[in-house]
């Protein structure tokens, strides 16, 4: 029972432990799930966004060549322009090229005639007199009124713009060239949020970063990715850049002769997930304050679960002790099923603090051998109807006779007669149900009922009478008082149960049969026999022989009850008691039929006996008074008695 | 530019004999394009080999500016020709040409020009409007005093011709490169039929003048 209370504690622990743990996996598979999501989503809408990106950044790059045609076709239609180029002078052509490439910040111009040759060129002094290296673009012009492409040259990538010089018919092509840079790239990174590379690739060749928003160590590892991504005319996917995600994108924005064109747009997956960070952080705060809760609520439900436990554990190491007072502190305890257990738990010691009390109160009012017995079959100790036979046995005017004894004496002689009497009563399977004085209250067909409950106890009384008449000259020969005993016994549905509070009660039974029995011990008096019988214990014992006493009406009764005293079996009875009880019952007869003249005489006769002297006198009483004051016509044969 | 598009023109010429002049001869062409349509506005010139062209009176030509448009579009006109430039607009025009048969400019003017310009050499002429992109005129020069244009039938009469060989040619407005030149002799009284096939490339940067 010492293991019990470190037990509790491991138990309030592992409850803990076990919400604690619990909550932790529960937070835990939330936050990968979304911790999941979240990347996912972050996927989908960097994905989204190098869609929509790419829609913007061709978009901004046609918008780009559209303002830049418009400028150069704005810029030819100088009048000075014009004229220049109208006057054929190649250093002045050249001049004026310089001059107003530079008022639209381009990177270039070129001058060609109606015959693709070139006149003048800022930036290839070299290609004069030859032919213009992208004879596609003035075809497109010579369609169109204007081309513009992207094209590479020398390692770097124009947007060349092709308008005629009109006179206002061509007379001339102007090729603008503008650079695509960094400078460039860092434009359209400000407009589109992405990163912008631009890839140039001839031939077979792996691809080389002809501008870029980004440098280092990313550009370097970007490098390593172009064979692959230039190969293909677009691409999209994640990839892995000096070891970190990258949502990538690329697409072919210009393709002519052998040499391919792309441009590659690129977000960071940490940055796209950056905005996921604060809710992250939320999450994890959540998490640790819901943890901290779940942990004090934890601990209190298993202290609310345990201390109660371990107040179980200490009063039932109490009762082990004989300590029945239960769990203390039953009221402040949870109204839950611990509670419940606490209560149940309790009824418990009571009962078996009753049991004990039960078990030491058998030990003295029943023989061990009842009282095992009793205990064994679990009786039930709540009020319960049941047929019992009642004794109670008093002992004549003992308190008359002691007046001149010393208590000590008195108590000796009465101890001796309750010890005749208990040794029957206990020899007979009855029970003391308690001392009255000088008398005993006895019961027979409880708390256990037999079939012969009724006879047991007539026989029982009749042995009483017998030790009793014994004891009696025993006191005689010694010079103390012999009083006689008096014997009432009445069989009835009875309430047995425990009568009193929880802390302080009786097993015993009630009821009018039980008041009866008392009234019956009483008028042993009246007819100076020693035992009195109420007619269902008679009805009970029918192998005895029984004298009629009286039919009474008890003080507080409405229904007369007709009185016996049992005098043994037939066996054991002379023949001259048979026959003067048959008279003795004629006269009866008589007198109850009304028949005075007949009851006075027999019970005069009767009268001159001795065992009918008593019985002879009150009848003759009777016939006195019912001649003297006739009775009711419907007189039923029963006196009604006011005294005890 | 595909050989689909390019216009083709084909130019009948019909000579015949004027009965009215005993000395002259009339001659009548026919400009149409590949799918038999007419054309107007083509300039057809015959230029005599042999012997001397009578003298013509050079007349002055107006091109006017009526609404932002060149009035006619398209003129002809023999070298040495005064060409002027009225200009019928409430607006300025500032009319210039970078054609190197002659290049000159009226800046910004009303009203009719006090001097008009002198065309002294043969070729086509180009005028724009420095100030109205979409204003465009043609002045053809020609060394002879025998040229018309078609009507809007695509024909052209040459009449007054005295008998003699001659080189005909057709001109176009933007037509670029000429056709190939084609020789017919006229005597007083002949009548003589030519058809002549040629391709033309339109100029980009403007609609065709066709119109």
């Amino acid at each position: 029972m010492t293991r019990s209370i470190p037990r509790a504690k491991s138990l309030e622990s592992r409850i803990t432990a076990f919400f604690v743990v619990l909550l932790l996996a529960v937070q835990l598979a939330g936050l990968i799930s979304i911790r999941y999501a979240i990347d996912q989503n972050a996927r989908a809408i960097l994905r989204d966004e190098l869609n929509v990106g790419v829609r913007v950044f061709k978009r901004l790059l046609e918008q780009n060549s559209q303002q830049l045609v418009e400028a150069t076709a704005v810029l030819t239609y100088d009048y000075g322009f014009r004229e220049a180029v109208a006057m054929q002078d190649r250093d002045t052509i050249l001049s004026v090229l310089a001059n107003h490439s530079a008022r639209i910040k381009a990177s270039g111009m070129a001058l060609v005639n109606m015959q693709n040759t070139v006149i003048a060129d800022t930036l290839q002094a070299g290609a004069t007199g030859k032919p213009f290296a992208f004879p596609e673009l003035i075809a497109n012009a010579t369609e169109q009124r204007r081309s513009s492409a992207i094209r590479l040259v020398g390692g770097t990538i124009y947007q060349i713009v092709v308008v005629p010089v009109l006179a206002p018919l061509p007379i001339a092509w102007v090729a603008m060239s503008f650079v695509i840079d960094n400078t460039v790239a860092n434009d359209l990174k400000r407009i589109t949020g992405l990163d912008v590379t631009f890839i140039g690739r001839t031939g077979n060749g792996s691809g080389n970063i002809l501008a870029s928003t980004v440098d280092g160590p990313l550009q370097q590892a970007l490098q390593l990715e172009l064979p692959d991504i230039s190969r293909q005319p677009e691409t999209r996917g994640t990839r892995a850049l000096g070891g970190e995600e990258f949502e990538v994108l690329s697409t072919t924005i210009e393709r002519y002769d052998n040499t391919r064109i792309l441009a590659l747009l690129q977000r960071s997956l940490r940055e796209g997930l950056r905005p996921y960070d604060s809710l992250q952080v939320a999450l994890l705060f959540l998490a640790a304050i819901s943890l901290v809760i779940s942990l004090l609520g934890s601990m209190r439900i298993a202290r609310r679960i345990t201390r109660p436990v371990r107040a179980l554990a200490e009063a039932a190491k109490r009762v082990e002790s004989g300590d029945y007072r239960g769990v203390t502190g039953i009221a402040t305890m949870p109204q839950d099923e611990i509670g419940a257990l606490a209560t149940a738990f309790n009824n418990m010691s009571h009962g078996l603090s009753e049991r004990d009390r039960m078990r030491d109160v058998l030990g003295k009012v029943a023989s061990p051998a009842v009282a095992e017995r009793l205990l064994e079959q679990q009786i039930e100790l709540g009020g319960e109807e049941r047929r019992v036979t009642v004794m109670f046995a008093d002992i004549r005017n003992f308190t008359g006779l002691c007046e001149n004894l010393t208590p000590h004496q008195s108590l000796g002689l009465l101890n001796r007669y309750l010890g005749c009497i208990n040794a029957v009563i206990d020899s007979h399977d009855g029970i003391i149900d308690k001392y009255t004085g000088d008398g005993v209250m006895a019961l027979f067909g409880a708390p256990i009922s037999r079939s012969d409950d009724a006879e047991r106890a007539i026989s029982a009384a009749l042995d009483i009478v017998a030790r009793i008449r014994q004891l009696s000259i025993d006191l005689q020969s010694e010079g103390l008082p012999h009083p006689p005993i008096g014997i009432g016994i009445n069989t009835a549905n009875v309430i047995a149960g425990n009568v009193g509070t929880p802390s302080r009660f009786n097993y015993t039974v009630l009821g009018d049969g039980v008041n009866l029995a008392a009234r019956l011990e009483g008028l042993t008096k009246r007819y100076q026999v020693a035992l009195v019988v109420g007619p269902e214990t008679r009805e009970l014992v029918p192998k005895l022989v029984y004298r009629e006493l009286d039919k009474v009406r008890v003080r507080g009764k409405s229904v007369a009850v007709r009185i016996f005293e049992p005098l043994g079996h037939e066996g054991d009875l002379s023949r001259e008691q048979l026959v003067l009880l048959e008279r003795y019952h004629q006269a009866l007869h008589a007198f109850r039929h009304r028949d005075w003249l007949r009851a006075r005489s027999e019970f005069a006769i009767l009268q001159e006996h001795p065992d009918y002297a008593v019985l002879g006198k009150i009848y003759l009483g009777y016939v006195d008074q019912q001649e003297a004051l006739p009775p009711d016509p419907d007189w039923d044969g029963a006196f009604t008695l006011y005294d005890k | 530019m595909n050989i689909q598009n390019r216009l083709v023109i084909t130019l009948w010429l019909a000579a015949s004999i004027m009965p009215p002049a005993a000395h002259a001869a009339q001659l009548t062409a026919q400009v149409v394009d590949p799918a038999g349509q007419a054309v107007a506005n083509a300039v057809v010139h015959a230029t005599l080999l042999s012997g001397t062209a009578p003298a013509r009176p050079k007349k002055e030509i107006s091109v006017e500016q009526i609404n932002k448009e060149f009035v006619p579009l398209v003129s002809v006109a023999q070298t040495g020709t005064l060409v002027n430039f009225p200009n019928r607009d409430q607006i300025r025009h500032h009319v210039y040409s970078f054609s190197p048969a002659k290049t000159f400019e009226i800046k910004l003017y009303s009203g009719v020009p006090a001097k008009p310009v002198l065309f002294d050499k043969p070729g086509e002429v180009v005028l724009g409007c420095n100030i109205h992109d979409t204003m465009l005129a043609y002045v053809l020069i020609v060394d002879t005093p025998f040229f018309a244009k078609t009507d809007k039938q695509g024909i052209v009469a040459l009449d007054m011709l005295p008998a003699g060989e001659y080189e005909v040619q057709a001109w176009y407005p933007g037509g670029g490169s000429a056709p190939a030149p084609q020789k017919i002799r006229l005597g007083a009284a002949d009548s003589s039929d030519l058809k002549f096939v040629f391709a033309l490339r339109p100029q980009s940067g403007r609609p065709a003048a066709g119109k």
